[in-house]
């Protein structure tokens, strides 16, 4: 459940924290963009090199390194999947290591990039980047609350292992499918709790008059500054310059 | 029989949830923990079937320290119901949720059955045997969630909050329940905000405040301790309060103790 460190934000005043959430959305976009288009291991591990500055001037160096030790059981699982069938078929091991690493550190990249934007940018914020975005405000705030309760979430299902558990349930016991049917007992109560949890939180919403008035203002607008064009500049830099590399390479 | 040696246990947060617990409960023991919110109580019952092993010190189940074995094995003998049903429930029926802890143990279809039915009877769930867990009642829940832990008979049986959202009726009746596990060997500890609950049925009580134990001791004794009441920021039971108010000798949670204590001031006047 480590993984979800990833998207715990937690108020801060570091010079990323501040840039508005729409630069921080194009550099979003370009570096999942790049990732997900590199195919060489090399050029996908400079871009998670490119990422260590960031985490290091957006002071989140502790919840950045728990999410990615939270996700390596994936990782080792996408890298064993790709690694097996592609080895197995093309008989190349040394063909299938290289994909198979790319497929990782493409993986490894994506949460990083995602964790950096989520880390540094306040869930309000966001909420009124996408509402200036022209995005209808009901849907940024359906988006908002359901990163609001990821931690939420991730509590609930350990007490809920807690309780299964103290019932002699064994998550680890069998064959691979009995352990997927051993997460039935997890699962149901879960989802259950969730649906219930979103209807007390839409009667507390309208006991507190959401959707009263149909046009909403806000006191705090956000405005892009210098800093947040100049960093578009150099996402838009780096982005390119990393296009070039990976042509390069 | 259960010990616990200086227990310390962090959940990484700088803070000791957990501050040093020492207690020993022996076989056939009932008692209450209490204390204010956080005090550790949830912190502590799961030790006692290794949900969470100690960072420091030593917890002691049958003999068996609870680093050295599984929750699976230890769970046979710690029944821990946890405080909120719904963290618990997911079967179809309430047979069905009662069978499962049995059937995680592997006992035989026969023995199965005949422990469902016992639970089904002790409380009183009968009319519900069928119905999906999720349709009853609150109160109801909570006794399906008690039931699906007693039925497979536990040594020890350790409740977190079973009073919450139960009337005064199902209280007694939880109450006489717990009283003939008892009786029949079985040691009960309930961990509790319900003062007046511990007050009325549980003869041994151990308080506690911010992860230490600051009172231990029979529950007449304790609970009329004005300066640990306050500590722990437990509402005292009303005839406790009483008794301080009136400025009795000494002060009792017994109803027939107080009453006797009036008459005594009565017929011998001012003292």
């Amino acid at each position: 459940m480590k993984v979800f460190k990833a998207f715990e934000y937690r108020r801060g005043s570091t010079i990323l924290h501040r840039i508005d959430p729409r630069s921080k959305l194009v550099y979003l976009i370009l570096f999942a963009s790049l990732t997900v288009y590199f195919t060489k291991p090399l050029a996908l591990f400079i871009i998670f090199l490119s990422f260590l500055p960031m985490v290091y001037v957006g002071k989140i160096s502790t919840r950045w390194k728990q999410s990615l030790r939270g996700s390596l059981f994936f990782i080792a699982f996408i890298f064993i999947f790709n690694f097996v069938p592609t080895a197995y078929y093309s008989g190349n091991l040394l063909d299938a290591a290289v994909s198979a690493i790319a497929m990782s550190l493409r993986f490894l990249n994506l949460i990083s990039v995602f964790s950096i934007f989520f880390l540094t940018t306040s869930p309000e914020d966001l909420t009124q980047s996408m509402v200036q975005l022209k995005i209808p405000y009901d849907y940024a705030l359906t988006f908002n609350m359901a990163m609001r309760f990821v931690p939420t979430l991730s509590r609930e299902a350990q007490y809920i292992m807690d309780a299964q558990r103290s019932r002699g349930l064994e998550m680890e016991k069998g064959n691979f499918v009995s352990r997927i049917r051993n997460y039935i007992p997890i699962l149901i109560p879960l989802i259950i709790s969730s649906f219930r949890r979103a209807e007390l939180v839409a009667d507390a919403m309208e006991s507190r008059a959401f959707g009263a008035s149909k046009k909403r203002t806000s006191l705090h607008l956000l405005r892009m500054g210098r800093n947040d064009l100049l960093f578009v500049l150099a996402a838009t830099g780096s982005a390119l310059a990393l296009f070039v590399l990976n042509v390069l390479l | 029989m259960i010990s616990i040696e200086g227990v310390t246990y962090s959940y990484g947060d700088g803070i000791n949830a957990l501050d040093g617990i020492d207690l020993e409960v022996k076989n056939s023991e009932l008692l209450a923990i209490v204390g204010e919110n956080g005090a550790g109580k949830t912190t502590l019952v799961k030790h006692l079937n290794g949900l969470l092993k100690p960072q420091r010190g030593r917890v002691m189940v049958e003999g068996i320290d609870t680093k050295e074995t599984t929750v699976a094995t230890l769970a046979k003998k710690v029944g821990l119901v946890f405080q909120n049903p719904d963290h618990m429930l997911f079967a179809e029926t309430v047979e069905k949720e009662l069978s499962f802890a049995l059937t995680n143990f592997g006992l035989p279809p026969e023995e199965i059955a005949r422990r469902v039915e016992w639970a089904l009877i002790e409380f009183r769930l009968s009319n519900y045997r069928d119905r999906s867990p999720f349709t009853l009642s609150g109160g109801e829940k909570k006794r399906v969630s008690l039931a699906s832990v007693l039925c497979y008979d536990p040594q020890i049986i350790v409740l977190d909050e079973p009073t919450t959202g139960q009337d005064s009726l199902q209280k007694t009746r939880l109450a006489s329940t717990l009283t003939k596990l008892n009786r029949q060997g079985k040691t009960v500890v309930v961990v509790t905000h319900d003062i007046e609950f511990v007050a009325d049925f549980i003869p041994r009580v151990v308080v506690m405040s911010r992860g230490k134990i600051i009172a231990d001791g029979p529950t007449e004794e304790i609970l009329v301790r004005k300066d640990v009441m306050e500590a722990s920021s437990i509402l005292p039971p009303q005839l406790a309060e009483l008794s301080w108010k009136l400025g009795l000798e000494s002060p009792s949670i017994k109803a027939e103790i107080i009453i006797e204590e009036i008459k005594q001031m009565l017929r011998g006047g001012q003292k």
